[in-house]
């Protein structure tokens, strides 16, 4: 069993989502959209922006993604029921955004996060500096095949206390599905759009 | 009863005022979010239709889920109604304060002591606190706790969001003397 502690977790918090309605109208492909978020302190505090972050990385960023993908996992219904992914960083206000990139944009985070999710995608990501309690909106696409418009969709994602100013919130998103009533098209049918072609449409 | 959308939160904490929580404290919620079913009929004076409709219905669809949310038997639970912004705070008082709501709760975690509960009006994206109480005592003062909830897209102005929440134990690093040892 993994000593929580030794990595400086406080919290973990799972959110989810199922859309039994959408304009009154149950969705044809019903999906749970969910994030798992980890509340750690940020390992950084004190130091330089000139610092190497890479250590940390290394010891810190496996274990949240072993960590948040397993959560989703066993709410969602297993791997193979995730269609569609994304992550997100939240650095409290002692930190730097860097701190947070440092945690979800290197390859122990991302590459592990898309091993486990048995996805192929690069992942799409949203990050802030912000209070405890603020809200992010987590991006969401295939995890297979990322201009799969139909899972173009967002959650959003928020732990109550978290992130303290020496903390950093990391979260995975994932969703079983397309947005509900998905009727946009996709690439394969899409006319060619240039300006001079819609004429008076462009003022 | 129409049902937009299905909310399920897990908070697990870890570590509290810098120690190890072991096992993990673990509260769970779930919350619906329904049709207001008295939405733009002006005041109704008799709720009791609309209450005998929806409220068992609801304790039904959410008793099972919070509990299979928590993962463990719940020592602690609470309930809530969030009513949108066109609605009576009684709507929501009308589908949550009723043993036909409650029960299904009470009887699935063997509980015997009335529901804690929020009842609040506000928009979308409005945030509110859970509060939760023993499931058999009350007065025991270790699990009282609250939970705290946001969900970015409702309520809707005509709809309400009903929620059970659980707590498979008390507050983390608990240590406040019993209510039976204080004095006058």
């Amino acid at each position: 069993m993994m000593n929580d502690q030794r990595f400086g977790i406080r919290k973990i918090v799972y959110y989810s989502e199922e859309i039994l309605s959408e304009n009154g109208l149950s969705p044809a492909k019903p999906a749970v959209r969910a994030t798992a978020a980890a509340v750690v302190t940020n390992p950084w505090l004190g130091g330089k922006p000139t610092d190497d972050l890479g250590a940390e990385v290394v010891r810190l960023a496996p274990v949240l993604a072993r960590k948040l993908t397993d959560v989703l996992a066993a709410n969602l219904g297993g791997v193979e029921a995730i269609q569609a992914f994304g992550k997100a960083a939240i650095v409290g206000t002692d930190g730097e955004i860097e701190h947070g990139a440092a945690l979800i944009h290197t390859p122990f985070f991302g590459n592990l996060v898309r091993e486990f999710f048995e996805g192929e995608s690069i992942i799409c990501f949203a990050d802030d500096r912000a209070d405890a309690g603020s809200s992010l909106v987590v991006p969401l696409w295939h995890k297979n095949a990322a201009a799969t418009r139909t899972h173009y969709q967002t959650i959003t994602t928020r732990v109550s206390d978290a992130p303290r100013p020496d903390e950093i919130v990391v979260v995975v998103g994932a969703s079983t599905g397309p947005r509900p009533h998905s009727r946009i098209g996709d690439r394969l049918t899409d006319p060619i759009v240039k300006a001079e072609t819609l004429g008076e449409l462009v003022p | 009863m129409s049902i937009r959308k299905i909310v399920t939160v897990t908070e697990d904490i870890l570590t509290e005022g810098g120690r190890e929580v072991s096992p993990a404290a673990r509260v769970a919620v779930v919350a619906a979010i329904v049709k207001n079913p008295w939405a733009g009929q002006g005041f109704v004076e008799d709720l009791s239709e609309g209450i005998d409709a929806h409220a068992s219905d609801l304790g039904a669809l959410l008793a099972p889920r919070v509990l299979e949310a928590l993962g463990a038997p719940a020592e602690a639970y609470g309930k809530a109604a969030i009513v949108g912004l066109n609605g009576e705070i009684e709507h929501g008082s009308g589908l949550i304060h009723t043993l036909a709501f409650g029960n299904h709760f009470r009887d699935a975690a063997n509980a015997t002591t009335l529901l804690p509960a929020v009842e609040k009006r506000g928009p979308a994206g409005v945030i509110f606190d859970i509060p939760l109480k023993h499931i058999t005592d009350a007065t025991i003062r270790s699990h009282h706790q609250s939970i705290e909830i946001r969900i970015n897209d409702a309520p809707h102005a005509d709809e309400i969001v009903i929620a059970l929440a659980a707590a498979a134990q008390g507050r983390p690093q608990q240590r406040l003397a019993a209510f039976s040892t204080e004095k006058n």
